[in-house]
């Protein structure tokens, strides 16, 4: 098992490597300009013919003035946008430059990370004005934590229950029900949940005033103790937590089914059933438990995908998490923080698939890796 | 001389049904699949015809003795492409039933003959559209001008697409006779926002989805069927974008695409782009069964060639879980379109738009409302669809 571990770990490296490679390559490479997405970030959508004056204008103060933004040394040795000819015999050249330029960007920014320097951050500084993304990232993944953790422990806790009961009572008005119903939870928007629930249930909304809709904490919670705490956590999360919840339902309740069902066809069940074994008993103590094990790796490989659902849920709900960070990093053309945020993606979604598969081991003694 | 009879066992004539036709009459019996199909008609023939249904060029306009039918020049040639492709989409059985004889023959299916024979004839005409026909758009003020005409056939719900500055009365409007879903603070007509918004989404859906699955059959099934390193290689690369959070992607290329690229089509193809990774591990997983069967093998003995094997035999029995999949996959790409034009990264007439709109105008409920159970229905249908068809497929694929 240790080895396989360890050799799960060393494959992990590759993979990220070329993770950050195409996200590197493609911030880099994407065709567009650059200095239009900055004043499309600063000023929103003008029509182009105001975007292509102050692009020029830009382009043309940035020949006099220096700039931070084109010096940096992530961006490799490509010669600055404001100098690039214009036309078609030189796309070719061009397009050569910039794919070289960006792999020598890339080995640079390999070469940082390999002693710990993550670069820095165009636009953002963390609380205590620094521009190193992985400080940035620290202050910002527990709010993204404690909210996916919350959310976790809901789905499972609400849609396991659901799951056995519909596949106890299969093919009855209660399975068929809960599927259509979670199906429909399923399909509603995000966005519209999160539009009706800050509308008539937050601050400042048009609604009753119930919960805050900014911050996780009120001010001064370090005061509370530790009930307090609780308390004051779950009431400024209920809103996001019920946004990240309600769809996660259906597809592990119907996991939940699946897993029960299988487990009540199974050889072991008809032997209880025919040692004369109450339903009850068959039910709770042979097939439930067997069919709860799978479950908790299905959760533990759902949180990925529960991560990358935040970022829409933080961005309606303006959290201060990973994924508003990622949004607003990507939006302004941040690049050590684009890569800061990616290599953070990979290396959690890795390490939860691996620590699946190595649950998936532990629970069912039949499953072996070598 | 003795010629071999064709069977004429009336068991064996029946048995003989092409999967399609099987999984069909499955799927006929499914009420839920019925509605949904249904629905997602109704979606794509109002999506299809909408400047017939609301806005502001009549359909047909006599003035002093004059009969013109200006719609027909404000069309533009994609309009008109996607009324043909959804006119031939309705009758791709006709055709297959008309190909039928020939395809046999060749030991081909009919409804890839039929498919092939319609997306050459849309493929002729947008081309020859394209050619022929310069767009100009004529608006012509015909809602003012409207007293002048003798006659004037307006479409269903007369509206201007796009009300001016000095339309104050036409703002925020709750919902009346002239304007069934009501205005929004713009003064637009909210049904026309929800048709031109459905359009968006049908095409985001089927066109994105096309794109990544077809990219995903092409990789899986190289992959699968020929395994060793090229497999090893594919996967090593699906792996790698798998794992880059999608939203990543595409928001990045959002964020620096030329502002000349139109939003629409930028969203569709780097929402196909990205998707891929899933129709391909389906693919491959579903090709390393087949290409071990009895058929393949036989196919192989018979010398037929590798190209032509994976295009007739491997690939057609593979598709079930691509064809399930898509239909879920249409229900995320209408799911992530929605929230892109929600988080204002991209600028279409969209059902998230309106729902962003209604964060900071909440009292325009019937405009939020009706863009919120668009998205709401759409996807509930697809996704619907897509669980009656994996269980008249295969109730056992894990999808």
């Amino acid at each position: 098992m240790k080895t396989y571990i360890l050799k799960r770990l060393l494959l992990m490296i590759p993979t990220l490597l070329g993770v950050t490679m195409v996200t590197y390559f493609i911030v880099r490479l994407a065709p567009g300009d650059p200095i239009e997405a900055m004043i499309r970030n600063q000023s929103g959508n003008i029509d182009p013919r105001a975007m292509k004056e102050s692009a020029d204008k830009i382009r043309e103060r940035l020949g006099l003035i220096e700039y931070h933004f084109l010096r940096d040394p992530l961006f490799g040795t490509e010669k600055s946008w404001a100098q690039k000819p214009a036309g078609a015999w030189f796309w070719c050249a061009d397009a050569a430059d910039k794919v070289a330029s960006a792999a020598v960007g890339y080995v640079n920014w390999g070469r940082r990370l390999a002693v710990g320097d993550f670069g820095e951050s165009i636009k953002f500084r963390s609380s205590e004005g620094s521009r190193n993304p992985l400080l940035l990232l620290k202050e910002r993944i527990p709010v993204t934590g404690t909210l996916n953790i919350i959310a976790e422990v809901l789905i499972f806790v609400i849609a396991m229950p659901v799951g056995f009961a519909a596949a106890r009572y299969q093919g009855r008005w209660f399975d068929r029900a809960s599927s259509f119903v979670l199906l429909a939870l399923y399909s509603i928007p995000v966005i519209l949940a999160g539009t009706v629930l800050i509308g008539y249930l937050g601050k400042g909304g048009s609604g009753w005033h119930l919960f805050p809709v900014a911050n996780l904490h009120s001010f001064g919670y370090e005061k509370f103790g530790w009930g307090g705490y609780i308390a004051d956590l779950l009431w400024h999360t209920a809103l996001p937590v019920i946004c990240l919840v309600y769809g996660g339902f259906a597809y592990l309740a119907k996991m939940g089914r699946a897993s029960l069902l299988e487990n009540l066809r199974a050889d072991y069940v008809r032997t209880a059933r025919a040692k004369g074994l109450p339903e009850e008993q068959v039910i709770y103590r042979h097939a439930l438990r067997n069919s709860l094990l799978p479950m908790i790796t299905m959760m533990v490989l759902a949180i990925p995908s529960l991560i990358g659902g935040s970022v829409i849920v933080e961005t309606i709900f303006s959290i201060q998490g990973t994924g508003l960070l990622l949004v607003d990093a990507a939006k302004c053309y941040d690049l050590a923080l684009l890569m800061a945020e990616t290599l953070l993606y990979g290396v959690m979604t890795l390490l939860f698939l691996l620590i699946g598969d190595i649950l998936y081991a532990w629970a069912d003694p039949r499953v072996r890796y070598e | 001389m003795s010629s071999v009879q064709p069977t004429t066992d009336p068991l064996l004539a029946a048995r003989s049904r092409s999967y399609g036709a099987i999984v069909w009459r499955q799927l006929s019996r499914r009420t839920t699949a019925m509605v949904s199909l249904a629905v997602i008609f109704v979606l794509a023939l109002v999506a299809v015809l909408a400047p017939f249904i609301a806005g502001e060029v009549p359909i047909l306009w006599i003035e002093k003795g004059e009969i013109s039918f200006p719609i027909f020049h404000y069309l533009t040639n994609l309009e008109y492409a996607g009324m043909l492709a959804f006119v031939l989409a309705l009758l791709l059985p006709v055709t297959a039933r008309l190909v039928r004889p020939g395809a046999e023959r060749a030991a081909d299916s009919p409804l890839a003959r039929a498919v092939l024979i319609h997306a050459a004839i849309c493929a002729a005409v947008l081309l020859a559209l394209v050619v022929l026909r310069t767009e100009e758009r004529r608006y012509g003020f015909y809602l003012e001008r409207a007293a002048q005409a003798e006659t004037a056939w307006f479409p269903l719900v007369p509206t201007p697409r796009y009300p001016g500055y000095d339309s104050l009365p036409l703002r925020d409007n709750p919902p009346s006779w002239q304007h069934p879903l009501g205005t929004d603070r713009m003064g637009q007509d909210v049904l026309l926002l929800i048709l031109y918004g459905a359009r968006t989404a049908m095409t985001i859906g089927f066109v994105a989805v096309g794109i990544g699955s077809g990219i995903g059959v092409v990789l899986g099934s190289v992959s699968g069927y020929f395994g060793g390193w090229i497999d090893l290689l594919m996967m090593r690369i699906t792996e790698i974008f798998m794992f880059i959070p999608r939203i990543v992607l595409i928001i990045i290329i959002l964020a620096v695409k030329p502002s000349g690229l139109s939003d629409l089509w930028s969203v569709v193809v780097v929402l196909g782009l990205t998707g891929w990774t899933d129709p391909y591990r389906y693919m491959r997983a579903e090709l390393l069964r087949i290409r071990g069967e009895d058929y393949i093998t036989a196919a192989r003995a018979l010398g037929i060639p590798t190209w032509r094997l994976l295009l007739r035999h491997a690939v057609p029995n593979g598709m079930a879980p691509i064809l399930v999949g898509a239909t879920f996959g249409i229900a995320g790409a209408v799911f992530l379109e929605a929230s892109l034009a929600f988080l204002n990264l991209v600028q279409t007439p969209s059902w998230g738009e309106l729902l962003n709109d209604g964060r900071q105008h909440l009292g325009t409920w019937w405009a939020w409302g009706a863009a919120g159970a668009a998205i709401f229905i759409t996807v509930l249908v697809y996704n619907l669809l897509g669980e009656a068809v994996r269980d008249a497929i295969d109730p056992k694929l894990k999808i």
